[in-house]
């Protein structure tokens, strides 16, 4: 019998269907010839993308010029711009606006490595550093509301056709995304009910039943969780309760960064390098101390990062229902990513 | 430039490239080939598939024979099963149900050659019918809460079979993204005293910018906010928030409209990967003058990638002003 669960945050429904469950073989992936271009985000060609926003560098090397170990740009194909003023207007019934926000691109080793769990740990670290330095630089901009820190690995997960680079893109914008209000109210209202956080009653329940557990450092736990919408879909948490990303302590650094090289490799080797997407899911920036404006989210959010391959097609049942079919129950995922 | 749009009835928020959009030759399109070879939706083949539980056939023959046009089975690989108690129940944090509902593939044709956008009005006119019957015969069943009819063409869409097929799932809950647009449009109504939809179709006549194909009954158009590039949307004139309560003559009518509109898109777009989704109240509700039937075509054209995943932000990278301009011009 299929088993319909629910995401306890946002009220997802998903149906894991345990007949027609799959093995990891099922869903190997196949890579064609895939040809790549003159890489512009190797070291060496800093004069083929924008100037750069920020980098961690070696001592004595010049911006936009060999050197560093990691480097943010603006996007080249930018949909979103720091100049502008925010100018809501209504056409008729409907609304638009101005496109205020940022587009960068964090590139995340001068090296042609194309997964993250090849570069050596500290490189991770410094790529998580470099992120953390990007949210707070932009949070600083008064007209932006939320900051999405994602990455597009494969092309399946819209990844880019002229070049693997590792990187990972920020997308600043000047209005709260909807998926992320959804998960804002929902660990609200679960806060306000039980006064205690979701995630942290999520990650105790986790470590109870093992179950669904991937790997747990000191500070890190990485999770198949509950309500998987996809197969091998993976969330890492931090133990001790945080909102906010920004405010990640040093040893969290150290332990998210092998959180990372472990299970990207894991999962590469599972399902021989499959496209994947990942996204921070973090408190959003808090300019105004409006009445009900997130005042109480160092409370009732935690921050976390979700990793969902790519590997099956989302068609109309999801696109018209939001209810995802999900062939693999995420213990089995767990059990399987524990032991490879 | 871009700019951001806001969906009045899910507060979604888009950003539309408005002065370097793609256009159709933009995009990296692959006509869908059909390979062929043994199939169980084709006529002769009614022994692959599960017992039939409707279909429109001549008079003399018999069920599970040839000799019809439009044919449901259940599905071979349910996602859900019709048997069975629904059973709620929580593991600590958890909650969960068993997967009882109904999961029926609807064969539109017996032609394997064919298309829905190839069908004829009349044979079309059939399947619209069958949606009907089979949403009436299933909304008996007080297990259900929502009945969804869909369509994948093309496998990046996710269709596993290449003959032509519409899906229909009846499910024990109203899933979350028909809760967001009833509440969105129920929030609208709330204010306004009006339905956001008719609201959209009196703007979109005045506007003409977006509006592809307008007939009797319905109107077909880009929709100001859409997700992705040519996406489409078809909407009854008159005001109703059920899809089941269509009647003979409107079904001629949505027949029409719906041949035209996938018509245009298959010759625009080159026979593009799609999803279409039949947006209706859900089953014993007390929704009525908030609610507004519609059916929605979503193109794949292009990848959703993390940024869309994250924010439920979608890229939108042809304005629908230009979508319908060039859907209107083909």
């Amino acid at each position: 019998m299929p088993e319909l669960r629910k995401d306890p945050i946002i009220g997802r429904w998903v149906i894991i269907s345990t007949e027609r469950a799959k093995r990891p073989n099922d869903f190997k992936v196949l890579h064609p010839e895939e040809e790549e271009g003159v890489c512009p985000f190797c070291e060496g060609h800093e004069k083929d993308t924008l100037p750069e926003v920020f980098s961690i560098r070696k001592k004595g090397s010049k911006k936009n010029a060999s050197g560093w170990d990691v480097r943010v740009v603006p996007s080249i194909s930018q949909k979103l711009s720091v100049n502008g003023v925010v100018d809501r207007r209504g056409v008729g019934m409907y609304d638009v606006m101005d496109p205020v926000g940022a587009h960068e691109v964090i590139i995340e080793s001068p090296k042609h490595y194309a997964d993250i769990y090849e570069l050596p740990r500290p490189q991770i670290e410094l790529v998580i550093k470099a992120s953390v330095n990007r949210i707070i630089e932009l949070g600083k901009n008064v007209d932006l509301k939320y900051c999405l820190l994602f990455k597009n690995h494969g092309l399946r997960a819209g990844g880019s056709k002229t070049s693997k680079h590792i990187r990972s893109q920020i997308i600043a914008t000047p209005v709260t995304p909807t998926r992320v209000k959804e998960e804002l109210r929902g660990s609200r209202f679960y806060y306000k009910f039980k006064d205690r956080c979701i995630f942290c009653d999520l990650s105790r329940q986790e470590l109870e039943e093992k179950k669904r557990v991937i790997m747990e450092t000191r500070h890190m736990l990485a999770i198949a969780p509950y309500a998987s919408r996809f197969p091998f879909e993976i969330w890492i948490l931090p133990k001790k309760h945080c909102s906010d990303f920004v405010d990640i302590r040093k040893e969290e650094i150290k332990d998210l960064a092998l959180v990372f090289k472990t299970v990207l490799r894991k999962l590469s080797t599972a399902l021989n390098d499959p496209p994947y997407n990942y996204m921070l899911h973090t408190a959003p920036f808090r300019h105004a101390e409006r009445p009900g404006y997130w005042n109480t989210i160092k409370e009732d959010y935690h921050w976390h990062i979700e990793i969902t391959p790519r590997i099956t097609e989302v068609a109309g049942f999801e696109w018209g229902s939001g209810f995802y079919i999900n062939p693999m129950p995420p213990e089995d995922a767990a059990k399987y990513l524990r032991e490879i | 430039m871009s700019q951001l749009r806001r969906d009045p009835i899910t507060g979604r928020w888009i950003i539309v490239d408005i002065t370097n959009p793609k256009r159709p030759e933009d995009f990296d399109l692959k006509p869908q080939v059909k390979k062929g070879g043994a199939c169980p939706f084709c006529a002769g083949s009614e022994k692959m598939t599960p017992p039939e539980v409707d279909a429109v056939r001549n008079r003399r023959s018999k069920p599970d024979t040839p000799g019809w046009s439009v044919r449901t089975v259940p599905n071979k690989f349910p996602a859900l099963r019709i048997e069975g108690d629904l059973e709620k129940r929580g593991i600590g944090l958890y909650d969960m149900t068993n997967g009882v509902g109904a999961h029926e593939v609807i064969i539109e044709t017996p032609d394997h050659g064919k298309d829905m956008a190839d069908l004829t009005q009349d044979e079309l006119e059939n399947v619209i019918l069958q949606y009907r019957a089979r949403s009436l015969d299933l909304e008996k069943d007080e297990r259900f809460r929502y009945i969804l009819i869909f369509k994948n063409h093309g496998a990046s869409a996710g269709a596993s079979l290449e003959h032509t097929h519409t899906q229909l799932v009846a499910l024990p809950i109203v899933p979350k993204r028909v809760k967001e647009e009833l509440k969105g449009s129920t929030n609208y109504f709330n204010y306004r005293e009006r339905c956001v939809f008719c609201d959209m179709i009196a703007q979109e006549k005045q506007d003409r910018l977006r509006v592809i194909r307008e007939n009797k009954d319905f109107i077909s158009f880009c929709p100001f906010v859409p997700r992705f590039a040519f996406e489409t949307w078809i909407l009854p004139k008159a005001h109703d928030q059920n899809f089941k309560s269509i009647d003979n003559k409107k079904a001629a009518s949505l027949a029409a409209i719906l041949k035209d509109t996938l018509s245009r898109l298959k010759i625009a777009l080159k026979d593009p990967p799609y999803n279409f989704i039949i947006h209706t109240a859900p089953v014993r509700d007390s929704i009525n003058e908030e609610f507004h039937w519609h059916i929605e075509i979503m193109p794949k054209l292009t990848n959703v990638a993390g940024f869309e995943w994250g924010s439920g932000f979608y890229i939108n990278p042809t304005s629908p002003e230009l979508a319908a301009k060039y859907l209107r011009e083909v």
